[in-house]
């Protein structure tokens, strides 16, 4: 029988104090994975949720949001700056417009006012409300852009035409995308016509966002919209493509340097910064939970193997005694120490494995609606962050086998690093031990 | 053939200091019963922990077969233990959680001798010693004292050693199964030419030494041994 199996054996010794530490263990270790699954899935969570914005920089007229604020829309010309900026890689113009129903198109929205848009309309906030004795209707957000790629941009969701066909979106045809709520509500197909700004526009496709607000929309080429609306050369919004995220603040500068105070410019790492902020204090919760439990284990085995080679110090000194080297004992209380953890870790394993899901999705849910602290209360920014807080609630918890590897190795080394100074005082314990008392 | 000459080891206790082993001189023979008795605190273990490597002397030499022992680096003093000694202890020091069979094994793996090979071995010393092949996979604790003292002297005999060295081996005996341990310490001093060594505070084993010593306060003083017939 070798050092190691006498080592695993040795925790059989005794049994009632063994099993009291492989518990305690247990639980220590379990922590630890479940600690290590969260910062593991939070920040698959961040990746993903910064991917999916990309390295976008938004550039609004200063003063407006949407159909909201006041100020002067952003001219062609200082576009033609930000697309001769470095690291710029595509520059999208957007254009905004509304449609009323009666006014300006035939169409009827495919949503009803409820009791938000009736406070709109007593705010002043939009709708029909200069025409006395008439009931209140929705308007149709009209989206006017030059390069369809960068839709999504927009925070209009998951972008997808279910029928028909894009549009050359730097063409000047009379052509648009219809969201499918407002072409069902409108019985608008595939090569329809509808009326507005007093001409017939085709339908080259319907389009479908996931979303009611964008699914009431229309989308058509810049310049379309820009002849149409009366705002030639007008632009409500600019989104500008950066080669790398490493230059994303590089290209903000400039921007804030050529257009000054004329544009507000946001980077989708800051459109973001606000949803990530509470997956990052998971992260850091987790990280210094793992690092407590971690040191909690490296602790109970430290004292665990100190009194246990206390306990056994003169049959360290009988081993010696009889000719074993330090070398030999040391192999030995390792792998006792390697054994205790090893239970204690494979407990922790399966008490992580079922709690990780559970606890990660409570740390996540009761921390997901902190990213609305200090936001603004309308425009793309509000609705990217309520996209985001739906996807983070979606986090999806995975004990690979990769995580149990790293567990595994983990629960080797805090039994190493546990065991360390125990097995170092038995290389100082004199083999004479063996006979005192006698 | 062990040589030991001006053999000093000194204790520390507060401001006194003790001498445990006071500048003893002897020397024993292979093949023969050697006998040191001695009151307790009378230094004869410390005596005997010198002999076996398991401590180092503060000045003086010990020779066995010509090589000083006490020039031994820590790693050289292991490879003498476990090679050139065999230890008989009072409280026999077997390891609890091991069986019989695996204890007499234990100084065999630290010399890195085979599984199979070693566990022929313990089985013929044990068988030797006078311990049933029934109580082989018996835990230690669950044999008798005469019982693990026999199989405490298997586990000395293990590696073939020059020198056993027994330190009080019938302390924790009753006088009939003390005298089963000495005679059988005896015959292998004959059978097998060992040196053997016993430190004792039973003078009635005096007839059975080929050499008697006793120790007080550290220093040896060989005595006159009377013939036993039973030698």
């Amino acid at each position: 029988m070798g050092a190691v199996i006498r080592g695993a054996k040795n925790i059989f010794r005794n049994f009632i104090r063994s099993l009291s530490i492989i518990l305690i263990l247990s639980i220590a270790f379990g922590l630890a994975l479940i600690m290590l699954v969260s910062y593991y899935s939070v920040q698959n969570k961040i990746q993903e949720i910064k991917s999916s914005v990309g390295n976008i920089i938004t550039v609004t007229p200063a003063g407006v949001r949407g159909f909201e604020g006041g100020g002067e829309l952003l001219t062609t010309e200082q576009v033609k700056n930000i697309e001769s900026i470095n690291h710029v890689s595509s520059v999208s113009k957007v254009l905004q417009d509304r449609l009323i129903n009666n006014q300006n198109t035939t169409l009827q929205p495919s949503l009803e006012p409820g009791s938000f848009g009736r406070r709109q309309q007593e705010q002043g906030g939009g709708g029909d409300r200069n025409m006395p004795g008439r009931s209140f209707i929705m308007s149709i957000m009209v989206i006017g852009i030059d390069n369809l790629s960068n839709i999504q941009s927009l925070g209009v969701g998951q972008f997808k035409i279910t029928s028909g066909q894009k549009f050359d979106a730097r063409s000047e045809e009379l052509v648009s995308l219809v969201g499918i709520d407002l072409a069902n509500k409108n019985n608008l197909k595939t090569s329809s016509f509808f009326s507005a700004y007093n001409n017939n526009i085709k339908v080259l496709g319907i389009y479908d966002t996931g979303n009611k607000f964008f699914n009431n929309s229309i989308i058509m080429p810049l310049r379309t919209v820009q002849n149409l609306s009366g705002q030639s050369g007008q632009i409500s919004s600019v989104i500008v493509s950066v080669d790398s995220i490493d230059h994303l603040s590089e290209v903000q500068s400039t921007i804030k340097g050529k257009l000054g105070d004329k544009a507000d410019i946001v980077s989708s790492e800051e459109m973001v910064s606000s949803t990530i902020r509470p997956l990052e204090n998971i992260k850091t919760i987790a990280l210094y939970s793992l690092l407590g439990a971690l040191v909690a284990g490296i602790a109970i085995v430290f004292l665990t193997m100190l009194l246990i080679v206390r306990e056994r110090r003169k049959e360290i000194g009988i081993l010696k005694a009889i000719g074993a080297s330090n070398f030999k004992i040391i192999l030995q209380f390792v792998s006792e120490s390697i054994m205790l953890s090893l239970l204690g870790g494979l407990i922790g394993i399966v008490l992580g494995v079922l709690l990780s899901n559970p606890i990660v999705k409570i740390m996540v849910q009761s921390n997901a609606t902190a990213g609305f602290e200090g936001g603004p209360r309308m425009g793309q920014r509000i609705m990217m962050i309520m996209g985001n807080v739906q996807t983070i609630r979606n986090i999806q918890v995975l004990v690979g086998p990769s995580i149990i590897i790293y567990g595994l190795l983990i629960i080797l080394a805090v039994a190493i690093i546990g065991s360390a100074i125990p097995t170092f005082l038995i290389a100082k314990i004199p083999p004479a031990e063996a006979i005192k008392n006698e | 053939m062990i040589q030991v000459n001006g053999l000093k080891k000194y204790f520390k206790s507060g401001d006194l200091v003790v001498k445990a082993v006071d500048g003893v001189n002897f020397s024993l023979k292979e093949g023969t019963f050697d006998v040191i008795v001695g009151k307790s605190g009378s230094g004869k273990s410390t005596l005997l922990s010198l002999l076996g490597g398991l401590d180092k002397p503060d000045a003086g030499t010990i020779m066995v077969d010509g090589i000083e022992v006490t020039k031994f680096n820590d790693r050289e003093l292991i490879n003498y233990r476990r090679s050139k000694v065999g230890f008989v202890f009072q409280s026999y020091n077997l390891i609890p959680n091991l069986s019989v069979l695996e204890n007499v094994m234990l100084p065999l793996e630290f010399k890195g001798i085979s599984f199979s090979d070693r566990q022929k071995k313990a089985e013929l010393l044990l068988k030797m010693v006078g311990i049933g092949k029934d109580k082989f996979k018996l835990k230690i604790g669950r044999l008798s004292g005469g019982e693990q003292q026999r199989v405490a002297i298997a586990r000395a005999l293990a590696n073939d050693p020059k020198l056993i060295l027994a330190d009080e081996p019938t302390g924790n005996l009753d006088t009939k199964t003390g005298k089963m341990i000495f005679d059988l310490l005896h015959r292998l001093s004959r059978l097998k030419k060992k040196i053997v060594l016993v430190v004792t505070h039973d003078v009635s084993i005096a007839g059975k030494a080929d050499q008697l010593f006793r120790i007080i306060d550290g220093k040896l003083y060989k005595k006159t041994v009377l013939k036993n017939k039973n030698r």
